[in-house]
């Protein structure tokens, strides 16, 4: 472990070494000169950054690529082994058995799916709504956004209460008034992700009208004039100028949702734990790293997943962006 | 667009208000009224956490079902004082949210003066391979890497070396390095004028006194908005801090919880006590510096 972190300090020198190299040759083709105080004054400011940089942001990366073809045991990192790609035929063994990668991958795929619109055509509607020019409508964003700065955990746990099989639990004593007899939405397999997913919409959404709001004050004025004069009404106005107007905010939005999305897992992990009912990817990624300590397989799936986001990604930026250079 | 310009349009939209006929006043009481009406379907959860961690475990089963749901039950003092005193006696959860506050100002300190000085570098010092940090940088900023929280577990593990009250480094050094930051400080730090180092050069100052003495106290309200979300990001980090603290004494508050959570004998009232507490900090800061976030974000949307 120790040699492999020093080749990738190694190969990152030598670029920045090259970089410096070719600034050195430009610089004196143009008579330009570095002062050598300064520029040991930027190294020592730029070091502590570069020393926590290369051990938390970039080693991290370069491990979960490498990680997945090998066998490393959490706890004895001395007794790690190069196994080629046994990790991905056994992610795959494990989809084609329905196992309990199977089971993540639809429970996820479900999520995401609900999750996406919802939040998203919420976000928007509630920018809409904070949009309009009222005095004090300030108070309502901070309202909307409040969930947002509220930690996963506790709204975990206060859902869970919120949601609990007892007959006085909020939900159920509202469903009471109603006749319904009580129920227990998270561990019915039925309806626990459907749960999750109203969940995330409600607490995730304060985030994106935030943006949306950013775009939306970044339409013209005009626009909506000229529109009004051309005899269009609300709704007609809304499609032909707020929508293209957030077109580069939606995107950017879709994507951050759809990331974020597939990440899911505190929420599972805390209302309902390890169950087929409520496992998602990441949550199966973690629990086979951390408490099956398979930190090899774990990184694999992670590989896994990476490689499907970014596709995924790809395809949203020319869906939604595309259209913006046919015209 | 200038100020003047802003006031100018503002006023325009005032007197067009004005103007307009009295159903825009209806209009107007009809906003308000929905509004009111989403903001509580919003906040509904958090009056109900609230409401419930001043009663007892037969209270709430009174109130179930009723508009009671939603309102404290100060009648009866002992019931509040009761779920309270428990959550602070039993699970001394006092000593995890100061484990959490500490955590949260080391890594704003860290942050700050780590991710300032390099942006500083970056943004006004000359040196050879600049370009090098610009296009790592910017390649982190548009690239969504899935890091992967495991990798990083074992490489904690290897250098920090997770025993005792080491495992706290694990916990204030990964938040104290933040590229967005740096990004974040590079933008703000290249609108100040060079004539104020020039100044304080002038005066015998060196870079990193200037750094010091110039750069940051101009910098206010960027060195707001990150210190902000620093401390939402380190205060409400779950998952980390369980992964690598093993000392129990050193859990940060939102690790106790599951702790509390896991307690056979916690009564609803308790639990809901023990979460209004965790967030009490939390709304502090939000309303506290609800400008500075609100900003912090506008600048997220600028990642893309």
């Amino acid at each position: 472990m120790v040699e492999s972190s020093l080749i990738i300090l190694a190969v990152f020198l030598a670029i920045y070494a090259f970089v410096v190299f070719l600034d050195v040759r430009k610089a004196k083709k143009r008579g330009v000169k570095y002062h050598f105080r300064q520029a040991v004054t930027a190294f020592l400011f730029l070091l502590p950054a570069c020393v926590l940089a290369y051990f938390f942001i970039l080693l991290p990366i370069v491990y979960s690529l490498g990680y997945g073809f090998t066998k490393f045991p959490l706890l004895r990192p001395d007794r790690i082994e190069f196994i080629g790609f046994r990790n991905f035929t056994d992610a795959f063994e494990e989809i084609a058995s329905d196992g309990w990668l199977a089971k993540a991958i639809k429970n996820t795929a479900f999520f995401v799916v609900l999750v996406v619109p919802l939040q998203i055509i919420l976000a928007l509607a509630l920018a809409l709504f904070c949009n309009f020019k009222a005095k004090g409508n300030v108070i309502f964003k901070v309202c909307f956004f409040t969930p947002v700065v509220i930690s996963l955990a506790v709204t975990a746990y206060l859902w869970k209460e919120l949601l609990s099989p007892a007959e006085s639990s909020f939900i159920n004593s509202i469903l009471g008034v109603f006749g319904i007899p009580p129920q227990d939405f998270l561990n019915n397999p039925d309806t626990t992700m459907t749960a999750i997913v109203l969940i995330s919409a409600w607490q995730g959404c304060g985030y994106q009208m935030l943006i949306f709001l950013s775009g939306l004050s970044g339409i013209k004025k005009e626009l909506y004039e000229a529109a009004r004069l051309d005899g269009c009404n609300a709704w007609q106005r809304f499609l032909r100028v707020t929508l293209p107007g957030l077109r580069p905010v939606l995107l950017y939005i879709v994507i951050t949702v759809f990331i974020g999305a597939c990440r899911i897992m505190i929420q599972p992990m805390l209302m309902v734990g390890y169950q087929e009912n409520s496992v998602t990817l990441s949550y199966y990624m973690w629990y086979q790293g951390f408490r099956g300590r398979n930190v090899g397989y774990s990184a694999a799936i992670a590989l896994l997943m990476t490689i499907f986001i970014g596709a995924i990604t790809l395809i949203q930026r020319k869906l939604l962006g595309g259209k913006d250079n046919d015209r | 667009m200038t100020d003047k310009n802003v006031r100018a349009l503002i006023h325009d939209d005032n007197v067009a208000i004005v103007k307009k006929s009295r159903k825009s006043i209806y209009g107007r009481i009809i906003y308000y009224v929905f509004g009111a009406v989403l903001s509580l379907t919003f906040l509904f959860p958090i009056f109900y956490m609230i409401a419930a961690s001043t009663k007892s475990e037969e209270v709430i089963a009174q109130h179930a079902g009723t508009i009671m749901m939603f309102i404290p039950d100060f009648g009866n003092m002992g019931h509040f004082l009761d779920n309270y005193g428990e959550v602070f006696t039993k699970y001394n959860i006092l000593r995890h949210a100061l484990n959490s506050l500490l955590y949260a100002l080391i890594a704003i300190v860290l942050n700050i003066i780590i991710n300032g000085l390099a942006a500083y570098a970056i943004c006004k010092l000359h040196f050879p391979g600049k370009r090098f940090f610009n296009f790592i940088i910017l390649f982190l900023i548009i690239v969504p890497v899935e890091t992967s929280i495991i990798p990083l577990l074992t490489i904690c593990k290897h250098i920090l070396h997770l025993q005792n009250h080491f495992s706290v480094l694990a916990i204030v050094l990964p938040p104290a390095i933040s590229i967005f930051n740096i990004f974040l400080f590079i933008q703000f730090f290249s609108s100040i004028p060079k004539a104020y180092e020039e100044a304080a050069r002038m005066d015998g100052a060196n870079t990193f006194q200037i750094f010091l003495k110039v750069i940051l106290p101009l910098s206010k309200p960027i060195l707001a908005t990150v210190a902000v979300f620093v401390f939402i990001g380190v205060w409400n980090d779950y998952l980390w801090p369980t992964m690598v603290l093993t000392d129990e004494s050193l859990y940060p508050i939102q690790a106790e919880l599951e702790t509390i959570g896991m307690d056979p004998d916690i009564t609803p009232g308790q639990t809901m006590a023990s979460l209004v507490i965790t967030s009490i900090p939390i709304f502090i800061v939000y309303i506290a510096a609800q400008k500075y976030i609100v900003k912090g974000f506008g600048a997220g949307g600028l990642k893309i």
